[in-house]
């Protein structure tokens, strides 16, 4: 395992998104503003890779019969631990993405990632492959965010940038359609970047055929 | 569908395997636990400081007077105000007594009620006439971007926000209702239906304190 292909993987090719399709609820979900984005895509990013780096470094004393009710015990420690630092130090999070950090648990990116990746490699490709594959989602995230946030309110930055974290208005206010705001909004959105993204990798697939 | 009826596959596992599961779970949940522990040990005080800010903040929001008007410790919640509350379909929380100057000026009542995604927790403030001051969220879990323009007070239709729409309406204006005498936010009907419902067991709760 090299990093470069890792790194590819989780941004394009074995997207956690786009190509796995894993984690719908909370792409749905958190991305209306930039700030929720960024908070859950760094959330899951931690969370990721702390489980995927213990799971790889207890994968050889895992029966293998009760693997899956393991990894859900050590998500759902993470989970837990970050939901509380969250609530502590940055209660602004913690009250906008709200319900969505515990439920991270279920997240099936990270379960996902434990049993296809992490039980069957090291510690340090674990680490490198949470990094990566929380980065893809994260990146999913914010270009969701930016989308929905442009569309659908006409500002950007949502949360962190402007007065009292209202964005920077970009499209006058008449223009803005509330609906992409709306969970409806989130499927389309999902729906065309999931296009474009199995367009792109036919297409170069395709070329390195045809070499 | 046929009858037939699926035999178990049978489980043949020696007792020492089953023995090694249980082990290893068990010391896993363990360890999890003690971290979880460690964790709440440090975020304990901060959670909790940062939530009686929050009270403290919902409750001075919620009063006609935020400048002069200071707050006395819980008051003994009474059956009959509890019973209230629930009646309207409402968990009563703490009642604090509003004074301004020392003399009573109202209540601020914290209620909760089911949104539409989890409880919505809230405070109203509520004057010596039995009016609706202030209404403000103190916790919830509705979905972002939804639910959340309730709690952030958003305008409704008609321009009012959503929280302040409250202001000023008391038991003489009979059961608040969505629809008929409050606006909901498009597309958040069910939180602004559970923040109504908390308003109506808090003015239920204050009627009921004498």
């Amino acid at each position: 395992m090299n990093l470069g292909k890792q790194f590819k993987e989780g941004l394009l090719t074995n997207n956690p998104v786009l190509v796995q399709v894993l984690g719908m609820c909370s792409t749905m979900a958190i991305t209306t503003s930039f700030f929720n984005g960024m908070g859950m895509g760094i959330s899951v990013l931690v969370i990721l890779t702390l489980s995927n780096v213990i799971i790889a470094a207890i994968r050889k004393i895992i029966p293998d019969k009760i693997r899956i009710a393991m990894f859900i015990v050590v998500i759902a420690g993470f989970v837990t631990c970050v939901d509380l630092l969250i609530q502590a130090f940055v209660p602004a999070l913690s009250e906008s993405l709200g319900v969505f950090i515990p439920l991270i648990v279920v997240n099936c990116i990270i379960l996902g990632r434990a049993e296809a990746f992490s039980y069957k490699n090291g510690v340090v490709a674990s680490f490198w492959d949470g990094i990566f594959q929380g980065i893809g989602y994260t990146a999913v995230l914010l270009v969701m965010c930016i989308i929905r946030e442009f569309l659908g309110a006409g500002t950007f930055g949502g949360g962190i940038l402007g007065a009292d974290g209202a964005g920077i208005r970009i499209l006058p206010e008449q223009f803005p359609m509330g609906m992409l705001t709306l969970p409806v909004g989130g499927f389309l959105v999902l729906a065309c970047l999931i296009a474009l993204m199995q367009w792109a990798l036919s297409k170069s697939k395709d070329k390195e055929e045809s070499k | 569908m046929s009858n037939e009826v699926k035999t178990k596959e049978k489980v043949d596992m020696d007792p020492k395997y089953i023995t090694t599961l249980t082990v290893t779970l068990l010391v896993t949940c363990l360890i999890v636990a003690a971290l979880l522990g460690l964790v709440n040990g440090v975020t304990a005080g901060p959670i909790a400081e940062i939530n009686q800010q929050k009270t403290e903040q919902a409750m001075l929001a919620v009063v006609a007077d935020p400048d002069n008007t200071t707050f006395s410790d819980p008051l003994e919640v009474s059956a009959a105000m509890t019973d209230a509350a629930s009646a309207a379909g409402g968990t009563l929380g703490a009642v604090y007594e509003a004074q301004v100057g020392g003399a009573s000026a109202g209540y601020a009542v914290t209620v909760s009620a089911s949104g539409s995604q989890g409880t919505i927790e809230m405070m109203v403030g509520v004057d010596a006439e039995g009016a609706v001051t202030g209404v403000s969220v103190i916790s919830h879990s509705e979905t972002s971007g939804i639910g959340t323009k309730v709690v952030g007070n958003e305008p409704t239709a008609s321009g009012v926000g959503v929280l302040d729409q409250f202001v000023g309406k008391s038991a003489a204006d009979g059961t608040l209702t969505v629809g008929t005498n409050v606006d909901a936010i498009t597309g958040a009907t069910v939180s602004t239906r559970g923040v109504t419902t908390g308003v109506n067991a808090a003015l239920a709760a204050v009627a009921a304190i004498g």
